[in-house]
């Protein structure tokens, strides 16, 4: 079984700062890989493990600075996928999750003789949940979201998929993308060796102008700013001694 | 505000349906519902496409092929979708089969040359303005935007031929979750848990102290997603509930943005933490740095009193 896992350079969110006109400076924030998509990759291994097939592909898109970033690279391989493929372009910053998910099936279909593609349950920034379910009917594969467990059963997967008010069990018939929920699995954490070892793993980055792909969009960012603040007292008492709680029962008292 | 030629919705659940056509009549000159399932609950539209019933044999996703041509032969303006799993799924999929993307989670809707939506992004660090310009605009919308109405019959029901889709999603078994029915969007004063506390059972030195000053108990994610020890329904933040209590008490918090934003609006904030660092300390008005196993017993006996 041949299986991609999806993974996205994202900035780490505790070093956005805002600027006084309220836009975002994300110029010093670290990239780091999407918190959901590392349930990706999880589930793909597990997968590969029990099903005994070649080690999993990561497919990636962004920009450069993300997709060359050896740091990121060894993020990204160091929890037991076996490639990285990466659509690098400048252009590819910040666009749409169509424009993502054409991307996608367009390095899949590079790639080739694709039976699995396993997505997150969304960005770790954007988190608009739309890749997988776009990418799927791209791809004209069977396509389901919310899929909490992936069990092998021949030929075809057996896959369970938790809802507001329902769980289904379904017998999906590859080819798939499938986007798994948070609580799949726990994300193994790569100890060094696994880390060292990811620096050897093959890694090929295409441009944008690699790939057959037509990616316009329809949907145009006006603004993106952070909300107003609210002004907070930001009262703090050290230590949990009796005289302070006492004094924090009285604080709470009077918003009572 | 100028009103979009036609507005379908699409929902899986009855209150979402209620919501949705309200935001349909707001937005649209006409409006049409896509339903499947239980026929009596559909209206609030002018016209309701019913796809048939559901069941194991037909789940809601085999329905796609059917839903896409009749969207393709309707061609609505905008296509509202309740933001559930499997409306999710289904706005990816109308998305991808007319060739746009999909305005996600709005939390405001409005028409200004195109349709305007309004979203959190980054964790709820920034609210981004988006406009679509598709001739087919599919957003999926946040629960509680539009005010439900009263679903009057439809005029006009249509019964959609099926399209039968390729035979690769087989349903095996269907179980009824039993979930609890919270609603923390309403509640004035909450006291939520976080990662700081180690075991359920510990939990209830939350819940003594929500009893003593009459509060819902919410949580973080990591709670209710990776320990399971509360219900989804009382995760507070972007991916969550978007709560404006009063009152909220973040103990054993650290005080994120993904789960803060759910919070934002409340008159008061007060944080239980032991680490003198911890970011919640910086969003509250009053805080305590101190272990919550001590903290709690002491505090709820103290308000008790
Ligand atoms: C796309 C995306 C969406 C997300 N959406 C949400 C969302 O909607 N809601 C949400 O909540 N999270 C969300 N998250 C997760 C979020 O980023 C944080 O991981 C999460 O909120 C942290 O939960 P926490 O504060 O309980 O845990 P932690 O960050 O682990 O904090 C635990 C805190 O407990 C304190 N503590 C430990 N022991 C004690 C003690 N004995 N007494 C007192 N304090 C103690 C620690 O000092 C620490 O500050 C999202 C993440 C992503 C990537």
């Amino acid at each position: 079984m041949k299986i991609v896992a999806c993974v996205k350079a994202v900035p780490e969110e505790q070093d956005i700062s805002i600027k006084p006109d309220h836009t975002l400076d994300l110029s010093k924030a670290e990239l780091k890989v999407g918190q959901y998509d590392l349930n990706a990759v999880e589930a793909a291994v597990q997968l590969q493990e029990a099903t005994g097939s070649e080690e999993p592909l990561l497919v990636s898109i962004g920009t450069p600075k993300g997709l060359k970033n050896t740091k990121l690279q060894k993020a990204m391989l160091s929890r037991g996928a076996g490639a990285l493929f990466g659509v690098a372009d400048d252009s590819l910053d910040s666009i749409d999750a169509l424009a993502t998910a054409s991307i996608l099936a367009a390095a899949i279909t590079k790639i080739g003789g694709v039976d699995l593609v396993v997505c997150g349950e969304g960005s770790g920034d954007i988190y608009s949940q739309q890749v997988g379910p776009l990418l799927g009917q791209l791809l004209g594969f069977a396509n389901l979201n919310a899929v909490s467990r992936i069990t092998p059963r021949g030929e075809k997967l057996e896959v369970e998929r938790t809802l507001e008010n329902e769980v289904e069990v379904l017998e999906v018939t590859l080819p798939a993308v499938l986007s798994v929920t948070t609580d799949i699995n726990k994300a193994r954490i790569p100890g060094l060796k696994e880390i060292l070892a990811a620096g050897k793993k093959p890694i090929t980055v295409w441009g944008a102008g690699d790939l057959a792909m037509t990616a316009a969009s329809n949907i145009e960012v006006i603004s993106t700013l952070a909300p107003p603040k609210a002004e907070r007292k930001q009262i703090v008492l050290e230590g949990d001694s009796d005289e302070n709680i006492s004094q924090l029962a009285d604080n709470l008292r009077k918003v009572l | 505000m100028s009103k979009l030629a036609k507005v379908f919705v699409f929902a899986e659940h009855v209150d979402a349906m209620r919501e949705l056509a309200q935001g349909a009549a707001q937005l649209g000159e006409t409006t049409a519902l896509i339903w499947a399932g239980d026929k009596s609950q559909a209206g609030g539209t002018d016209t309701v496409y019913y796809l048939g019933e559901l069941s194991n044999e037909r789940i809601l996703e085999h329905y796609a092929p059917t839903i896409i041509n009749l969207i393709k032969t309707e061609q609505p303006s905008l296509v509202l979708v309740e933001s559930s799993r499997k409306g999710r799924l289904m706005a990816g999929i109308i998305a991808a089969a007319m060739g746009t993307s999909v305005l996600a989670d709005a939390a405001q809707i409005t028409v200004d040359n195109g349709v305007v939506t309004q979203r959190m992004v980054y964790g709820g660090a920034a609210l981004s303005t988006e406009r679509s310009t598709a001739p087919t605009t599919v957003a999926t919308v946040s629960a509680g935007i539009f005010e439900a109405t009263d679903t009057g019959k439809a005029a006009n029901l249509v019964e959609v031929p099926f399209i039968a889709p390729a035979p690769t999603v087989k349903c095996l078994e269907r179980k009824i979750k039993a979930g609890e029915s919270v609603n923390l969007r309403a509640a004035k004063r909450i006291v939520a848990v976080g990662r700081g506390f180690t075991s359920p059972e510990e939990l209830q030195l939350a819940e003594q102290l929500a009893a003593a000053i009459g509060a819902e108990v919410g949580c973080t994610r990591p709670i209710a997603e990776e320990e399971k020890w509360m219900d989804k329904a009382r995760y507070i933040g972007v991916s969550g509930v978007m709560a404006k209590p009063e009152l909220y008490i973040g103990i054993g918090i650290s005080g994120q943005v993904q789960h803060m934003v759910g919070v934002s609006s409340a008159r008061t904030i007060i944080a239980i933490n032991s680490d003198k660092n911890a970011m919640i300390f910086n969003q509250c008005d009053y805080g305590i740095v101190g272990d919550l196993k001590t903290v709690l017993p002491a505090l709820t006996a103290k308000l008790s009193k």
